[in-house]
């Protein structure tokens, strides 16, 4: 998006090397890598780690790595794709189980996703997301074959119920062996190390990042006579839409001339539709439904507060775009979200009704009085705060001490499954380790790797896909012939 | 004018490209595949003829003695007429057309012949093959109706997909000279947009 | 761009002379359709290329010189052919020789207008393409190409490639027309008809089908009048005839029929070929149908059939009494709701025992009825096959009885649960917004749903097996019946004629062309012969099956069983292929 300026101005590769934070790590930066992101989480899904897979492949893929992504087929979206820059998208036929999430069963995508590592020549296996089957299968696949691998957890978990029992068990597991784990914040990374019982030597944080220039202030597409708040989110149970259905009566009762502006889609858009047609909302709480990502930024600069209702988030992007759009901005102190902005810009708020609706009044006293600052001044904070090259320098940093590592041999990954993941647990793991194994030995001896063609690099500035080639030029002894068109 | 150089399939099978030059504006590529070996075909007969009969000491039914014979019998005769491909050519005339034969082991020739007018652009696709991602050969048809459309594609040398990374280095990208691989890439440098949330319009929509 | 010349391989042995043919300047191609022979007057060749001209629109012309060196052919030729060029002007001027050797040809092509380099005329590289000209005049090209107007009066064709070759030739047929024995003005060479047939029995039959025609056409005009009375619309009538089979069928047929004898033209190749597939299929249906007959006569079978027939009915009959009473007791260890099984059960049994009855009643006339039935197979099979089909229907009505009565009472209960089961959420559907609601209920509300709810969960268990019987049995009628509806439908859409032609006339129906490399020499051009490839038989079946009545599938594989599950009502004669898709 907006790196896309900076690799097509031509700008020489050594002067983007330079600007790598200039005090520490200039001159290290020798070496490239060969990147794998895998995630069940792509476009066309919409969301907060597809955005971000998709800024930090392109960030990096400008810094000279090359990058590749695998995600599942989404409906007709199969196949092989390239996206700008020549990012490469491997959309596996892969069946769906639950929420845009494959199943697992460990062993049937270890043939394409073993002949993608081969023919990309991938060094470092980079997987998004611990509700991600694909990655989590991806992750224990490039052990086996004996590939680096990093991966990062977009999300918070709790330890009580029964589903995090099992997740958080999983995640020990799979993240027991993995050279190098990337959380999006300080609480996230507590909750991880705690969940998958790491050393937090190994776990770095890494926040997420928005594009600023894709959300900028616009005031004078808000009607200053009236006050709008703006939700965006998935109406899930996640993101509180319960809270928000009890919010909405409250204050439109109490402040006539004050209008809602609802964004997104879910299983829980009934109870908003249903607030609405109770109390008689039609005119003042406007459901838009599901929201194109570029179409955020048009809804967030009609209104002049946010309002963000999540019960559990490990960083949220959603309150720096809104921040970034200079909007007042109204959360929840859950997760990860106190990090995210600085406190004269974010009204923190207890998740529930009643604390939510102090705050979202403290924001509306504000703005009447006009103790808010303008718009335009906001942004050029917060832009400064979270940048994708910054993310992507710091994933660097992860990726160039990951290279160093040694990735462990099948013995002692045995030995580490087993003392590290419980008795039953982990010896039924090295089990699977094992037939994983001899499932891939297998792989190789019916196609060897040397049979498998070497894909063509065709990302980054000088990936083949920027170069103009003139088809009647090249080659050309006595073949030599042009297009007959 | 003629030259022969050998490659290997996929599954790592010889295949013999041959190229015949007829005159300067008539080439033809003959690539093909050795023929059934009397090796595999004794040992898949045998085998099926083995497994019958254990089934004949179990059962004491000597019709699945002669269902065996029939199935050996009728599985050669399809895989030899509609899976076992001998030879594909693939003729190029200028200014009339592109001709892909394949003959089968039984004789049968299947042929197609696409006029010039016809073909947008011949291009080498990236696709997913059962459990392998391939490269393939394939020819794009125009679309009568939308100009910029694509109505049929047309892989070519379709059952010996070629290992086409041996033929991909710049050097040797020239014995397919029409078909300049980098079209491909050129394709994605023309089409490509700049904002990722312009997905559904970037070029990979061929299919 | 090399310059293509179309060359007819009948013409390959001709006398030197002039090739006459037509010049597509967008591909730079020359189709060379005839050879004029010496000796001529150029402007009789003109007049005669005027007049193909006139009769197929497409613009003929002299392309230059066909030059065939025999043993001992004196050397003066050469220069006499090229001095044709500026009697009859063309660009560019072709020059075909074909030397002793019979093998070597040699080609050129000059441009005189072109600038020229260096004072010499402009030679262009040339490639010669053989056809065959009978085979391509003949064939007909899949898919179609756009089809040229020929009252716009416009010559080019429109079609382009080798679309714009195919349709020269086509037009070009009254250049044809002359067969060896003509003695015209101009001697041609080209390829020619051994003359036409002339026997009087065709002629006759020629004559005869005029009128035939006309008669037939006034017969089933009354037929379908007859048919079309309003006696026959009336309430009960119209919907028996509906859901009849046999009459769809014979409305198709009488359809099909008016289609043959239809005394306008067929305009286009298509529809000829639409009329001759129904004919033969009518035909095919006919001859099958006599058979049939005289096979049920021969030796007297229609007797010892309806003897048969009776029995079996009663025997079906019977053992659907014998399921009844094991459903009624405690099937496959089952433990049932007593009351309500017996309730079922004693209704079944007496539904039963009336259809017994009613067939008892019926028997001593069954053997008549056949009679009736068997003549009507000189109608055709396909006929026959529906009256067969519908009386299976008939004859297992008290089936269908049975299975609507299941399906009925398990689609209400079913219905019930789900309602119920809202309740217990707290839940609603809305039917103005076509949509669940939260809802908050009493107490009493709450109370008795929960009692109807635990009431109908208790009772489901029998009413489903009730109906998942007779559903099985239904479905097993319904597939008895769609299989004949397949044969029929098989029999009325498939195109007999156009695969008869494919078999033997293979050249007829191409699906393109194919080309294959003769024989070359260096510096000397490349010559192709161009074949037919003719279209495969999946495609002639495609392209050409003709409608027919049989509905199709309605519903998919999932939304049968959905239909099923939910205890909807499914009929064969909607959606009649649907068991065999």
């Amino acid at each position: 998006m907006a790196y896309r300026g900076g690799g097509g101005h031509g700008q020489p590769p050594s002067a983007v090397r330079s600007r790598v934070s200039p005090g520490s790590l200039s001159t290290c930066r020798t070496r490239t890598h060969n990147i794998c992101m895998v995630s069940d989480f792509f476009y066309p899904n919409m969301g907060g780690v597809e955005s971000h897979i998709y800024q930090l492949s392109q960030c990096l893929i400008e810094r000279g790595h090359k990058v590749i992504i695998v995600t599942h087929a989404y409906g007709n979206r199969k196949g092989i794709r390239y996206l700008t820059n020549g990012l490469k998208v491997y959309y596996l036929p892969l069946k769906v189980m639950y929420n845009q999430s494959t199943a697992t069963t460990l062993f049937h995508s270890l043939p394409l996703l073993r002949c993608i590592f081969v023919r990309e020549r991938v060094t470092i296996i980079h997987s998004h997301s611990s509700f991600s089957a694909m990655a989590h299968d991806a992750l224990f696949h490039a052990k086996t074959m004996g590939l680096q691998t990093v991966f990062t957890d977009h999300s918070l978990f709790g330890f009580a119920d029964v589903s995090s029992v099992l997740t958080n068990k999983l995640l020990t597991v799979s993240l027991c062996d993995t050279n190098h784990i990337i959380c999006v914040s300080y609480t996230s990374k507590e909750n991880t190390v705690l969940r998958a019982a790491l050393n937090p030597e190994i776990v770095s944080v890494i926040p997420n990042a928005v594009d600023p220039t894709d959300f900028t202030p616009d005031p004078f597409r808000r009607h200053d006579s009236i006050i709008t708040i703006v939700v965006v989110s998935r109406l899930v149970y996640r993101k509180g839409t319960d809270l928000l259905s009890g919010i909405i009566p409250e204050l439109c009762q109490k402040y006539p001339d004050l209008n809602f502006i609802i964004g997104g889609e879910g299983p829980k858009r009934i109870i908003l539709e249903e607030v609405r047609e109770r109390y008689q909302l039609h005119d003042r709480v406007r459901l838009l439904g599901a929201l194109e990502h570029k179409d955020v930024r048009n809804v967030l600069v009609q209104g002049h507060i946010f309002l963000n209702t999540s019960l559990t988030e490990a960083f949220c992007m959603a309150i720096v775009e809104a921040a970034s759009c200079g909007l007042q901005v109204v959360s929840t102190r859950v997760g990860g979200i106190p990090e995210v902005l600085p406190e004269n810009l974010i009204i923190l708020c207890e998740p529930s009704v009643k604390s939510l609706c102090e705050g979202l009044e403290k924001a509306i006293s504000q703005l009447k009085s006009g103790a808010l600052p303008a718009p335009e001044n906001i942004h050029n904070v917060v832009k400064t705060f979270y940048t994708w090259r910054n993310v992507a320098e710091r994933t660097e940093k992860v990726y160039d001490r990951v290279a160093g590592e040694a990735v462990l041999p099948m013995d002692k990954r045995l030995d580490r499954l087993i003392s590290h993941c419980g008795p039953v647990t982990g010896c039924i793991f090295a089990l699977l380790a094992v037939f994983n194994f001899l499932f891939l030995l297998f792989l190789r001896w019916m196609t060897p790797d040397s049979l498998i063609d070497v894909a063509i690099d065709a990302t980054g500035p000088k990936g083949a896909w920027t170069h103009q080639y003139p088809y009647s030029k090249k080659g050309g002894e006595n073949n030599e012939m042009s297009k007959p068109r | 004018m003629e030259d022969e150089r050998s490659f290997s399939d996929i599954c790592g099978g010889r295949l013999a490209l041959q190229r015949r030059y007829y005159s300067p504006s008539c080439r033809e590529f003959c690539l093909s595949c050795p023929r059934l070996s009397l090796r595999s075909l004794t040992a898949v007969t045998c085998a099926v003829w083995l497994a019958a009969y254990g089934l004949f000491t179990l059962c004491e039914n000597s019709m699945i003695l002669s269902a065996a014979i029939f199935i050996t019998l009728l599985g050669l005769l399809g895989y030899l007429h509609f899976v076992k491909i001998d030879q594909e050519t693939l003729l190029i005339i200028d200014s009339l057309g592109i001709q892909m034969t394949s003959s089968y082991a039984s004789g049968k020739e299947s042929t197609t012949f696409i006029e010039m007018g016809k073909v947008k652009d011949v291009v080498i696709n990236e696709a997913i093959y059962m459990q392998k991602v391939i490269y393939y050969l394939c020819i794009l048809l125009e679309d009568p109706v939308e100009p910029h459309g694509i109505s049929q594609v047309v892989p070519v040398f379709q059952v010996s997909t070629e290992q086409l990374s041996k033929v991909f280095s710049p050097k040797k990208i020239c014995y397919l000279s029409p078909f300049s691989a980098f079209l491909l890439l050129l394709r994605f440098s023309r089409n490509v947009n700049s904002s990722c949330q312009d997905y559904l319009r970037t070029p990979d929509s061929y299919f | 761009m090399v310059l293509k010349a179309f060359f007819p391989t009948c013409c390959a042995s001709a006398d030197s002379g002039l090739l006459v043919g037509r010049w597509v300047p967008e591909q730079s191609s020359a189709v060379v359709l005839a050879v004029v022979h010496f000796p001529f007057i150029p402007l009789q060749v003109k007049e005669l290329l005027a007049q193909v001209h006139q009769a197929g629109r497409v613009e003929l012309a002299v392309l230059g010189t066909w030059c065939h060196r025999r043993q001992g052919a004196e050397e003066s030729l050469g220069h006499f052919l090229e001095g044709l060029g500026t009697i009859f002007s063309h660009e560019p001027w072709l020059q075909l020789c074909r030397e002793p050797g019979s093998k070597l040809w040699s080609c050129k092509a000059t441009r005189r207008q072109v600038p020229p380099r260096r004072g010499a005329p402009y030679e262009d590289q040339v490639m010669l393409v053989f056809y065959d000209q009978r085979k391509v005049l003949l064939s007909q090209l899949h898919p179609p190409a756009a089809l040229p107007d020929r009252q716009a009066g416009d010559a080019a064709p429109s079609a382009g490639g080798l679309a714009a070759v195919f349709d020269t030739v086509a037009r070009s047929e009254a250049l044809f027309r002359s067969d060896r024995f003509d003695d015209g003005p101009v001697r041609l060479s080209h390829w020619q008809s051994e003359g036409v047939e002339a026997s009087i029995l065709v002629e006759l039959a020629k004559r005869a089908s005029g009128p035939v025609c006309v008669l037939l056409t006034c017969l089933l005009s009354l037929v379908s009048a007859a048919s079309a009375c309003r006696l026959f619309k009336l309430w009960p009538l119209s919907l028996v005839w509906s859901k009849l089979s046999v009459c769809e069928q014979l409305r198709h047929r009488l359809e099909q029929l008016t289609l043959i004898f239809s005394t306008q033209k067929a305009e286009n190749p298509t529809q000829l070929m639409r009329k001759a597939n129904v004919l033969v299929s009518v035909l095919l249906d006919v001859a099958l149908g006599l058979a049939l007959l005289s096979w049920l006569r021969g030796k007297d079978r229609i007797g010892p059939l309806a003897e048969a027939l009776v029995p079996v009915a009663d025997h079906v009959a019977e053992e659907l009494q014998h399921l009844l009473q094991w459903l009624m007791g405690a099937p496959a260890g089952l433990k049932m709701n007593r009351a309500l099984d017996q309730v079922l059960g004693r209704f079944f049994l007496y539904h039963l025992h009336l259809w017994i009855s009613y067939i008892h009643l019926m028997s001593p006339f069954i053997e008549r009825i056949l009679w009736h039935v068997g003549l009507s197979a000189c109608l055709g099979l396909t006929v026959a096959l529906s009256i067969l089909s519908d009386i299976i229907a008939l004859l297992t009505f008290h089936i269908y009885c049975f299975y609507v009565y299941g399906a009925r009472l398990y689609c209400l209960k079913i219905c019930g649960l789900s309602s119920l089961w809202r309740l217990f959420r707290g839940k609603k559907w809305n039917v103005l917004r076509q949509r669940v609601d939260s809802c908050s209920y009493d107490l009493d509300q709450l109370f008795i749903g929960t009692l109807l709810f635990t009431i109908l969960v208790f009772l489901l268990p029998t009413t489903a097996l009730y109906y998942l019987v007779f559903t099985l049995l239904r479905l097993l009628v319904v597939a008895v019946q769609g299989l004949m509806h397949l044969l029929v439908d098989l029999i009325n859409s498939l195109p007999l004629y156009s695969l008869g032609l494919r078999l033997c006339r293979p050249y007829r129906l191409a699906a393109g062309v194919k080309f294959r490399v003769l024989e070359h020499e260096a510096g000397r051009p490349l010559r192709l012969l161009m074949q037919i490839n003719p279209l495969p038989y999946g495609r002639v079946v495609h392209t050409y099956r003709l409608p027919s009545y049989g509905c199709h599938p309605t519903h998919s594989w999932g939304s049968l069983c959905r239909k099923l599950f939910f205890g909807e009502l499914i009929y064969p004669w909607r959606q009649r292929g649907d068991k065999q898709d």
